[in-house]
């Protein structure tokens, strides 16, 4: 009696994932490219019913790369740019630009920062706001950044700080944007950096004397913009092909990833 | 019809599930010791110890390559652990025994049938709450109200004073294990002997003395069992202490006066949480299993010293 049991629970189980054989995408990496991904999967889905099934996860964009590179996903997602350590014969596709605002509470309306000044801020080189000109409050800096293994972080690095110069130790470390944005947004002395999408609250410093907001880096004046890319193991082929593609299409460029995100150029 | 359900066959059934709960412990232990051998490995037990900036050893760790590096002196953190959950076990045993006495001993009947249940009910709340009330409420307040300019000017140098601190971490741990010992101690004075309580009135002790010279005595392996009871949960509590203790590793320094309270922490779990993005990445994922045997490893030892404990206590009392 129990084999056949078990037979039963099977037919019923598997058959339906048998019998729909669909090609299987998954994905990996950036947890700033993955609500990005979760959308254009789904606008997929719902332009090619029961084409791909996808499975995305999250990781970092380290773990997105590492994981294409040893062929454990199909697209790693990644917030970063290549770098020169990075395995080969990977290949980078952009699919979306985003923004990273400097911002601060919404009493310490800075007119403007410098890269040397959010670099000396950041670094702990300048620890008092007394000595940043333009300050409305005055008292210590209360940095606040995001964790190794954040996206943001890594784009902060890259676009403000340059990979030589690290954030000082004694900043405070927060999870997610909106632990950031939390912190800034109650502390007068407190100085952060979130996405575009984490504004709210607080009040993004114009950077390089541009504004920060979608308008700016869509018009490429803001500088404080990074890539999103979808990356592959050689040239994308087949499924991933198709909805990379799928993707990098004028038609989702220009509703999906339009409505939160720099389209790529 | 009950032919199968005999005892014969329920007990061996029963006891595989029993058996089942150790495997998973056992599974549980041996996975984690495994995952975390290499940062164990390569620290020993100067893992423990103070050296270096915690901060800046876990980046290093995160952004190493093979070889990789797996350097930590998790010293700051093993001491804010101990800090925290150490200070709101103090304060929730002060404040549990003594609300205990009052809802068995002073409390008119109607207060104590409404402060009871809600008791209990305080104990059920999940911790995310705590941490949101803290970090919408409590910091900002802590950060803008208590702790003044002066106070941020004078450490600015070495810490960020930002309302994110032990004083709020341990505050809102102590409100959250208080509610369970105040429910443990409770049960325990109610089930000391009438007699011996009845037998001291009879003398002419007035209810305080009874209480606190007898009823306590005789309850103290039960408030034991609260405290360790109430420790583990303090030691393994993690979303809670990540949302309002600061993010940045640190010793706070009891040389500071009351700047001391003010200082941030981040406790072992708290730090798993923290760090929970990056645990792919293997050596930064060692780390954090590390972390985690360090937290199992210290909640069996305290069952175990609790378990002894009581022991020794039982010798004098009835209860528990």
């Amino acid at each position: 009696m129990r084999p056949t049991l078990l037979l039963g629970a099977c037919l019923v189980l598997c058959a339906p994932a048998a019998a729909e054989a669909k090609t299987t995408v998954l994905m990996s990496g950036s947890t700033s490219v993955y609500p990005l991904s979760t959308q254009i999967a789904q606008a997929y889905a719902k332009k090619y019913p029961g084409d791909i099934k996808f499975r995305i996860s999250q990781g970092g964009s380290d773990i997105g790369i590492g994981d294409v590179a040893r062929k454990r996903v199909a697209i790693g997602a990644s917030s970063r740019d290549l770098q020169s350590g990075d395995p080969g014969g990977l290949v980078f596709n952009k699919v979306a630009r985003d923004g990273v605002c400097v911002v601060t509470h919404p009493s310490n309306s800075i007119a403007n920062l410098s890269q040397q000044q959010v670099q000396d801020i950041f670094s702990g080189r300048v620890r008092r706001w007394d000595d940043v000109p333009g300050a409305k409050v005055t008292g210590p800096i209360n940095l606040n950044v995001r964790t190794q293994a954040s996206g943001t972080q890594d784009a902060f690095r890259n676009i403000f700080m340059g990979q030589s110069l690290n954030v000082a130790p004694s900043a405070s470390q927060k999870a997610t944007n909106g632990l950031v944005q939390t912190a800034v947004r109650s502390d007068p002395q407190a100085i952060g950096y979130v996405d575009f999408k984490f504004t709210g609250g607080t009040y993004a410093v114009p950077y390089k004397g541009v504004a920060c907001n979608l308008r700016n880096a869509k018009s490429g004046q803001y500088p404080g913009v990074r890539n999103f890319w979808y990356v592959t193991l050689g040239a994308p082929k087949g499924a991933v092909k198709k909805f990379i593609d799928f993707a990098r299409s004028p038609s989702v460029q220009s509703t999906i990833v339009a409505k939160d995100y720099v389209p790529y150029k | 019809m009950h032919g199968w359900w005999s005892d014969r066959r329920i007990g061996p059934l029963l006891g595989a599930a029993g058996v089942l709960v150790l495997l998973v412990i056992a599974g549980m232990t041996i996975y984690v010791t495994k995952v975390a051998w290499p940062s164990l490995n390569a620290n020993g037990l100067r893992w423990f110890g103070p050296g270096g900036d915690a901060n800046v050893q876990l980046q290093e760790i995160f952004s190493s390559r093979e070889p990789f590096e797996y350097t930590l002196r998790a010293w700051p953190l093993v001491y804010g652990t101990a800090l925290a959950s150490g200070g709101a076990v103090l304060l929730g045993l002060v404040l549990s025994t003594l609300t205990a006495v009052f809802v068995v001993g002073f409390a008119p009947p109607a207060l104590a049938r409404t402060i009871e249940p809600v008791v209990r009910l305080l104990a059920g709340v999940p911790s995310v709450v705590y941490g949101l009330i803290g970090i919408l409420v409590l910091v900002p307040f802590v950060g803008n109200h208590l702790i003044s300019e002066s106070r941020k000017e004078s450490v600015y140098y070495v810490v960020q004073l930002s309302g994110q601190s032990l004083l709020v971490a341990t505050a809102l741990l102590t409100v959250m294990i208080v509610p369970i010992m105040i429910a443990i101690v409770v049960d325990a004075l109610r089930a000391v002997p009438a007699s011996w309580t009845e037998g001291a009135m009879a003398l002419g002790v007035n209810r305080w003395r009874v209480l606190w010279t007898i009823s306590l005595r005789a309850a103290r392996p039960a408030i034991v069992a609260g405290a360790v009871l109430a420790l583990a949960r303090a030691l393994g509590e993690a979303i809670m202490l990540a949302m309002v203790s600061g993010g940045v590793i640190f010793a706070p320094n009891p040389i500071d006066g009351v700047t001391f309270a003010f200082e941030p922490v981040l406790p072992l779990a708290a730090a798993i949480v923290q760090g929970a993005e990056g645990i792919s990445v293997k050596p930064y994922g060692a780390t954090l299993f590390a972390m985690a045997a360090v937290i199992m490893v210290s909640s069996v030892g305290l069952s175990i010293v609790g378990w002894a404990v009581r022991r020794r206590l039982r010798r004098f009392g009835a209860a528990g």
